[in-house]
């Protein structure tokens, strides 16, 4: 009886460990693809561990014939992705915390607006949200990038209004009779104590901004607001692909996304109270 | 004694007058809360209130966007709209995508949360195998998997792992059949993580203590499922639904414009991605419009779909 239930546990953790490694598959072969010559890479049948490290194509990625990320791109996503997530985190844990303890008339239909908000993605209002950046006239630069982006408050607003609501109550009550205003519980009591909260956003935010493509390629078309989803799409369509030598591409793929890997792996824990918190309710 | 019992919030709400300030509190609530939200509210306002009902507006128009003013036509864009066979094979074509796309990820993810749901040494490492495509854009996954799905006499990966089975590989992005099938085999796999992680919390709030005991009374894995894992996680179920929806629909777009543009012969032709090239390479904004509100339609309708679908299984 004991040994057979070792037997089964071992056999749940080799299942485990294989199926795991078949859902990262993609990640590892690229991450060997990234390092290997790219002879290797062409020689049937298709190898997946490297003969020996070529680390230089990834410097390979950013310089002479073979370049596929332009310095500028990396920057440019940064800015947006900074930009973007440190603005929109202002508006959602003010607006949290207005509709978390507040009592005022239309609070219900705001909370109700956000929660709407979630189910139109931006995708579907993707014509006339450009035509009100157009008519802004800030397509092509930064803010026309960054705002429309920040503005999507709705999932933010919504998640810090969860966590600041189950704050006790006492803490307010007693800031307030300590004669503290809205705005000095805001930065005292409410940005400390939504750390948690803050942690979970950032984590989820600062992936969806990293990883989005669809507003950066219509709101920032000029080369020099381009983004490194941008630069990724341009050779994984076809034409560019077959000119760059594919070890160079898989490394600038690892380049692109280790930096979301280990914000990740960082926050895993943060990332998960956030997604799953939002469905405890 | 008297400093404790007044630093108790109940007694020291005791001694305040509450008919006098509850009226007064409920003013300067108001007041603080209209500067407090202004930003946020001003800016979902320009970008989300704003384009929702002005995108109604110019679905009634026919304009291209840099002169003039949009003209109104009516319900012209609408009826184009029913006659144009390309908008019915779009919808036709999103739908099985995300279709064929959602109903495996909640399957499959389930399954894998169940993988993972036990402890031993290093399963933080072997559950971060399956949770790392989360960090990933579409963009990257796109760029590898079209090497993975590379034609040709046993050239991608993929291809010669199946004709080693014996089978004769698709043309996977070139086939009329199978383009679309491979799109969602790439945001099924990107899906997957976050749908695995929802269902990964449910499951750890089910009690070791309950399947210990469903086990001592000799109950087998699957009325194990049945009876205690399902009722435990299928509240879950709608949200990891709900992601994923949003998931394979910016998929839409992502995928088909970076990998198939929506060929080969309009069979990856997603509804965003015609809407996409109706307005920025025609310059049909109104008509575009038009079709941004047949999106919303389909998406309401999957919700609405969906929960009868989770109100029929919750019963059962």
């Amino acid at each position: 009886m004991v040994i057979t239930q070792r037997t089964t546990r071992r056999i749940r953790i080799l299942v485990a460990l294989v199926i795991g490694l078949v859902m990262s598959a993609p990640l590892l072969y690229m991450l060997a693809g990234s390092l290997m010559s790219n002879s290797q890479l062409s020689i049937q049948p298709p190898q997946v561990i490297p003969n020996s490290l070529h680390f230089g194509n990834y410097p390979a990625a950013f310089s002479g014939l073979t370049q596929v990320i332009q310095v500028r791109s990396f920057v440019n996503s940064v800015i947006f992705t900074v930009g973007a997530v440190g603005l929109q985190w202002v508006l959602c844990i003010t607006g949290g915390f207005v509709i978390a303890k507040m009592r005022f008339r239309s609070r219900g239909l705001i909370t109700a607006l956000f929660a709407i908000s979630l189910f139109i993605p931006l995708l579907t209002t993707l014509i006339p949200t450009f035509v009100v950046t157009y008519k802004l006239g800030i397509i092509n630069t930064y803010p026309g990038l960054i705002l429309p982006i920040a503005a999507q408050t709705g999932f933010g607003s919504l998640l810090f209004r969860q966590y600041i609501k189950e704050l006790p109550q006492e803490l307010f009550d007693a800031a307030r009779m300590d004669g503290a205003n809205w705005w000095l519980m805001l930065r005292r009591l409410v940005i400390p104590l939504a750390r948690p909260a803050t942690a979970a956003y950032l984590a989820i935010s600062v992936l969806t901004a990293w990883n989005m493509y669809l507003w950066p390629l219509v709101a920032a078309e000029g080369s020099g607001l381009q983004v490194l989803t941008q630069t990724l799409a341009t050779v994984g369509s076809t034409a560019q692909g077959e000119v760059t030598p594919q070890n160079v591409i898989f490394a600038s793929v690892v380049i692109v996304t280790l930096p979301m890997i280990l914000v990740f792996l960082a926050v895993q824990p943060a990332f998960i109270r956030g997604l799953a918190g939002s469905g405890v309710e | 004694m008297s400093v404790t019992q007044l630093s108790d919030p109940l007694i020291a709400n005791l001694g305040t007058p509450t008919p006098i300030t509850r009226p007064r509190k409920k003013h300067r609530d108001g007041r603080w809360a209209a500067v407090m939200i202004f930003p946020n509210l001003a800016m979902f306002t320009v970008f989300i209130i704003v384009p929702v009902l002005g995108g109604l507006y110019l679905s009634f128009t026919t304009w291209d966007i840099t002169n003039g003013f949009p003209k109104w036509v009516g319900l012209q864009n609408y009826r184009q709209m029913f006659h144009d066979p390309l908008v019915w094979q779009a919808c036709e074509t999103t739908l099985k995508f995300i279709a064929f796309g959602m109903v495996p990820t909640v399957i499959l993810s389930l399954w894998l949360a169940m993988l993972i749901n036990f402890k031993f040494r290093g399963i933080s490492v072997v559950r971060s195998l399956y949770l790392i495509p989360a960090a990933m854009s579409f963009a990257a996954s796109a760029v590898v998997w079209r090497y993975i799905f590379l034609d040709g006499p046993g050239y991608g990966v993929l291809d010669y792992v199946i004709s080693r089975f014996g089978v004769t590989p698709p043309d996977w992005l070139a086939s009329t059949t199978w383009a679309l099938p491979a799109l969602d085999i790439i945001a099924i796999w990107l899906s997957l993580p976050i749908a695995t992680i929802l269902y990964l919390a449910a499951l750890q709030r089910i009690p070791d203590s309950v399947i210990e005991a469903s086990k001592l009374d000799g109950a087998g894995p699957l009325r194990r499922i049945r009876y205690i894992v399902w009722p435990g996680v299928r509240y879950m179920t709608p949200l990891v639904a709900i992601v994923a929806l949003l998931s394979f629909t910016n998929g839409s777009f992502d995928l088909v414009n970076i990998l198939t543009k929506g060929d080969p012969i309009n069979s990856t032709q997603t509804l965003i991605y015609y809407i996409y090239f109706e307005s920025f390479a025609f310059g049909a904004w109104g008509y575009a419009a038009a079709l941004s509100i047949l999106q919303v339609i389909m998406i309401a309708g999957i919700l609405v779909v969906l929960r009868l679908v989770s109100s029929l299984v919750n019963r059962w």
